[in-house]
């Protein structure tokens, strides 16, 4: 998995919502085989945009509460919030491009 | 009073240990790649996390549901059965998104439709 710092049900709010910056989330679980592919991905990511973005990732298997609320349904799930909101979702094993462009857009606007 | 050595065995038990659900999920993927023409991924560590966690839903539900998928109730998700493998969108159009049956088209298709079973019951 990527080594993105683990965020959890009682974490959310703090990191990811009252974050400061934007966050990257990826909503991941144990035997998804497309989540192993996008982690380095997200690990290539997190070093790009350090300091401009947060990346972190979220096990929906041990964090229910969070998943069912911003409706995780395909893993993985790469969710984008800016000043508290959901602002972007990318599904599936994307390339780096794709996630890059999704990220740009969302810290220049 | 007499006085009867015995030995304490650990019990057996009774359900169905997960190698046997891994070779079950392992002999379905590789007769369903080849029945519908499709291809495992290039790498085949996604394969095996795949058919890992279906066995694993198999041992834990009855039914091998999707694990690339979240859901609120999994119990209800496996009985109802529409992403139960090979799910509706695999046998429709074949869509796979946990990438274990890929068509040949697919960026990520490799050329294998047989993984090896001490692989796959080894990966981590």
């Amino acid at each position: 998995m990527s080594d993105a710092a683990p965020v959890t049900d009682a974490t959310f709010e703090q990191e990811v919502i009252h974050s400061p910056i934007p966050v990257l989330v990826d909503f991941w679980a144990p035997w998804c085989g497309p989540c192993r592919m996008v982690a380095p991905v997200v690990d290539e990511v997190a070093k790009e945009f350090e300091g401009r973005v947060k990346v972190l990732k979220l096990n929906t298997d041990d964090n229910p509460k969070t998943a069912n609320e911003y409706g995780i349904r395909s893993i993985p799930t790469l969710m984008i919030f800016k000043g508290g909101q959901k602002v972007d979702v990318v599904m599936g094993a994307v390339p780096k491009t794709t996630l890059v462009k999704a990220l740009q857009q969302h810290l220049s606007a | 009073m007499e006085t009867f050595p015995f030995v304490m065995f650990t019990p057996m038990t009774t359900t169905t240990t997960p190698t046997t659900s891994l070779e079950t999920m392992r002999k379905f993927a590789e007769t369903y790649a080849q029945r519908t023409d499709t291809y495992f991924c290039v790498d085949l560590g996604v394969t095996a996390t795949v058919i890992q966690g279906l066995a694993k839903h198999k041992d834990e539900l009855g039914a091998p549901l999707c694990p690339c998928r979240h859901y609120e109730d999994k119990e209800a998700e496996a009985k109802q059965g529409f992403w139960n493998c090979p799910c509706v969108p695999m046998r429709e159009r074949k869509e796979c998104h946990c990438m274990l049956f890929l068509t040949p088209d697919h960026d990520f298709a490799g050329t294998e439709q047989t993984i090896d079973p001490e692989f796959l019951a080894n990966y981590t």
